[in-house]
């Protein structure tokens, strides 16, 4: 357990320096790697915390998949001759900086107190460690919930799949005049 | 659980700043991503932390629509260099076209 927490410290250390990586880096490619960093040590922290399927996800589609995609249409466009300039003005950005820290201020105080109060209200489930550990695992607990509860979900989202792939398709091949 | 709530934040925080600031289009929809990724840090980490996995099922469909909404977003994109020669936000001010 407390390796465990001392890895999860190390991951949100991590994550935390590949997304001020993305906040200033000049180039899209650096911002890419840094999301790929970020989203990598994302799903470390889901492993570790013991949600097994959902790391397996975010690895394959979100660090695989998309990651691709957003490098491929990086090179597809060959942006060297566009060098990056920052045509936001600096007071902007300053204003920008100091908004978004107290955004997080309030964020941070609001989980502070969250987590520094007793939890005796809220309504616990029922899938413990042990719990899910004795029904097979958490890919399966994932898998029979899929299938049965969300269901008609999983339908609809496959649709909604094809449908972009159709339309990203047609956006792509189509010309304008 | 501490932790993950707050990288969660910072993530959001980040995302929005990246959004907010950057003219760079890819750049912008990498911001969209890391915004995303952090509601499904926030949602798995709270779904665990009541012993539930309705939140694991919902950063399910999430990724799924990312992944769709990234696809979409980048052959956009394509076209937008495609007609104006480049991806900075100044140069798709209008709707024409």
């Amino acid at each position: 357990m407390d390796n465990q927490n001392i890895l999860i410290s190390l991951f949100c250390i991590a994550a935390t320096f590949f997304s001020l990586v993305m906040l200033f880096s000049k180039q899209a490619l650096t911002c890419a790697l840094g999301l790929l960093g970020v989203l990598i040590c994302t799903a470390g922290i889901y492993g570790l915390i013991g949600e097994h399927f959902i790391a397996a996800v975010q690895l394959v589609v979100y660090a695989g998949a998309i990651m691709v995609l957003f490098i491929f249409s990086i090179m597809l466009l060959n942006l060297k001759h566009e060098v990056y300039s920052s045509n936001v003005k600096k007071p902007l950005f300053i204003g920008a900086i100091i908004a978004g820290g107290l955004l997080f201020g309030f964020l941070s105080t609001v989980i502070v107190d969250y987590f520094g109060q007793s939890l005796g209200g809220m309504q616990q489930g029922i899938f413990t460690r042990e719990y899910i550990f004795n029904l097979g695992g958490n890919s399966k607990v994932l898998a029979h919930a899929l299938f049965t509860q969300y269901y008609m979900s999983f339908e609809v989202i496959s649709l909604a799949l094809l449908v972009g792939l159709i339309g990203a398709v047609t956006l792509a091949k189509r010309k304008f005049e | 659980m501490d932790k993950i709530q707050l990288l969660s934040a910072f993530l959001f925080t980040i995302g929005l700043l990246i959004v907010i600031t950057r003219r760079n289009t890819i750049v912008l929809l990498m911001g969209v991503e890391l915004l995303l990724n952090a509601a499904n840090l926030s949602m798995v980490g709270f779904s665990h932390h009541m012993s539930q996995i309705d939140g694991q099922m919902q950063v399910f469909f999430v990724i799924t629509i990312a992944a769709a909404e990234s696809a979409i977003g980048l052959s956009i994109l394509v076209n937008l260099y495609r007609n104006f020669g480049s991806i900075k936000t100044d140069v798709a001010q209008g709707l024409r076209g």
